[in-house]
């Protein structure tokens, strides 16, 4: 058999479901007295398979956790046949399972079930986006009074941002801890959280609403300090005083660096 | 007699779980290993403890992503990348397998055997020479462990080494565990192997263990080296001379100190095939 075609036929026997080789394959192998044609053929069917799913539960611990191996394996499993990997890193294998999740599974599995597994996504990505420095609060004090209104300001890289309509961050706590699973709950409201990496440390905290839309504001839509103040209007007189607070909260945090327009 | 410009003594595979342990105690290892993989991103813990770790001990770089034997094109991204990782690790030098893990559609993640033919040898010596061209440097290759064995081989595996070596200027990396487990499954002699390959090609060994499953192993980088593993690198050494040789481990993590009682087996062992006093780090 020419070498493409063989190559072929054993991708093709990996990524299928059955441990049986068809008869081309069978025939191209020889086997030993110690290792038959059969099990050596199995053995990668196996790791190939094996090595896909720790790879996958080492990025979803807290969606394991709820599962359980039997569970998280299944779809992990349906997961891996529908979205072989593309990468020659399986640190991107798992990106696309929230989204299979949430078209898997009927509805009231699938929402919390994809959040969590959403925000289980969002610390992988933190985890190894580029380094930078975020505006310190040092930095900020030596800015000249006169450069304060036009202040403009970014997102560092590793920020990510994840609306939670369940409970998906206790959850993942109480996974991450070992301790008792608290039960999935629907949120009375929306809760914005924010994911990023302070230096090597990964972080996260959930953000009011009028935080949230302050700093949106200010790192995605691009408002400089004074526009930032005039959008606080509902503050009254405390809208600087509001702005600031927040502002020293997100620099002590390290989630902004400084843009120059 | 063997002779390298540059035995870097007895290593270790760099791996997470000792990062801090490392640049704590400094320990007695003469130079790390990393998988060149766990580096191709763009910031984070790894790079961090990348540059600390390189800054006091030589780095070598091995990947598991080459497909050099695959179908697929070579992918230029994968490799400018991995260049771009070594101009800031300074590696001694850069290495992968004689292997295929990536399908025509899909990546395989695992270390696939080749059928040992003229076919596969042309096409592997052509991919090794486009890759020695980007990196600027001989392509250092290992030997893998395999579980199958194509019915069309017109080679042995050390012979296809051998020839591959002889016609693409790679290196190699003779990993003696995984002649051990190829040979216990294949029913061959692992020293037919050592004693058939090139010895001035060797640049590097490893050492790893190995599952037992009765009539056949699996090579499964989570135990001590086997006996019979530290028998044939005894005779490995008698035979090429002082190699630099690198300890794997890659899952059941015991304490840094055990794996560096394995690292002082190995200069002992060494020591003993030399015939010389054990080195110290």
């Amino acid at each position: 058999m020419r070498l493409n075609d063989w190559q072929q036929e054993v991708e093709a026997y990996l990524l299928g479901q059955d441990p049986t080789p068809n008869p081309a394959l069978r025939a191209s192998l020889l086997g030993s007295a110690a290792l038959a044609v059969e099990q050596g053929l199995a053995i990668y069917h196996n790791a190939y398979r094996a090595r896909l799913l720790e790879a996958l539960r080492g990025d979803y611990t807290a969606v394991h956790g709820w599962l359980g191996d039997a569970e998280f394996d299944a779809i992990g499993s349906a997961y891996i046949a529908a979205h072989p990997s593309r990468h020659y890193s399986l640190r991107w294998l798992g990106a696309e399972l929230a989204s299979f999740i949430e078209a898997y599974l009927v509805p009231e599995q699938a929402l919390p079930l994809g959040e969590l597994a959403r925000l289980e996504w969002a610390f992988t990505l933190a985890f190894d986006t580029p380094d930078a420095q975020p505006l310190s609060l040092a930095q900020m004090a030596e800015l000249p009074a006169e450069d304060w209104p036009e202040l403009q300001l970014r997102y560092v890289p590793s920020v990510q941002w994840q609306t939670c309509r369940f409970n998906s961050l206790a959850i993942w706590r109480a996974l991450k801890e070992q301790g008792e699973f608290p039960g999935s709950l629907a949120l009375e409201q929306e809760e914005p959280c924010l994911i990023w990496r302070d230096g090597l440390v990964s972080r996260y905290r959930s953000l009011g609403r009028g935080e949230a839309k302050a700093l949106q504001g200010m790192a995605q839509e691009g408002w400089s300090f004074a526009e930032l103040c005039a959008q606080l209007n509902e503050y009254g007189d405390h809208a600087p005083l509001q702005a600031v607070t927040w502002l020293r909260q997100w620099l002590r945090d390290g989630l902004l660096q400084r843009h120059l327009p | 007699m063997h002779n390298p410009p540059d035995n870097l003594g007895f290593g270790l595979g760099l791996r997470s779980a000792y990062y801090q342990a490392i640049l704590e105690q400094r320990p007695a290892i003469d130079w790390f290993e990393i998988v060149s993989e766990n580096y191709l991103v763009e910031g984070g813990k790894a790079l961090y403890y990348l540059d600390a770790i390189g800054e006091h001990y030589p780095l070598v770089m091995h990947g598991v992503s080459l497909s050099i034997g695959g179908p697929h094109p070579l992918d230029r991204d994968y490799l400018n990348r991995l260049k771009q990782l070594a101009a800031r690790v300074q590696p001694a030098w850069i290495s992968d397998h004689l292997c295929w893990s990536r399908g025509n559609a899909h990546q395989l993640h695992d270390l696939l055997p080749l059928p040992y033919t003229e076919e596969s040898l042309l096409h592997v010596a052509t991919r090794v020479r486009q890759v020695q061209e980007v990196l600027e440097r001989p392509l250092v290759l290992e030997n893998v462990s395999s579980y199958l064995r194509s019915a069309d081989d017109q080679f042995t595996e050390w012979q296809f080494l051998a020839a591959l070596s002889e016609v693409s200027g790679c290196e190699l990396l003779l990993d003696v565990n995984n002649v051990y487990v190829s040979a216990r499954n294949h029913s061959f002699d692992p020293w037919d192997f050592i004693s058939g390959l090139p010895a001035q090609r060797v640049r590097q060994l490893h050492l790893a263990g190995h599952s037992d499953y009765g009539s056949y192993l699996i090579d499964t980088h989570d135990q001590p080296v086997s006996d019979p593993v530290w028998q044939l690198y005894q005779r490995t050494l008698r035979h090429l001379g002082p190699v630099s040789t690198l300890l794997e481990r890659d899952d059941h993590y015991p304490p840094l100190d055990e794996l560096l009682g394995e690292l002082d087996k190995a200069r002992a062992v060494a020591a003993a095939a030399l015939d010389k006093e054990p080195q110290c780090a």
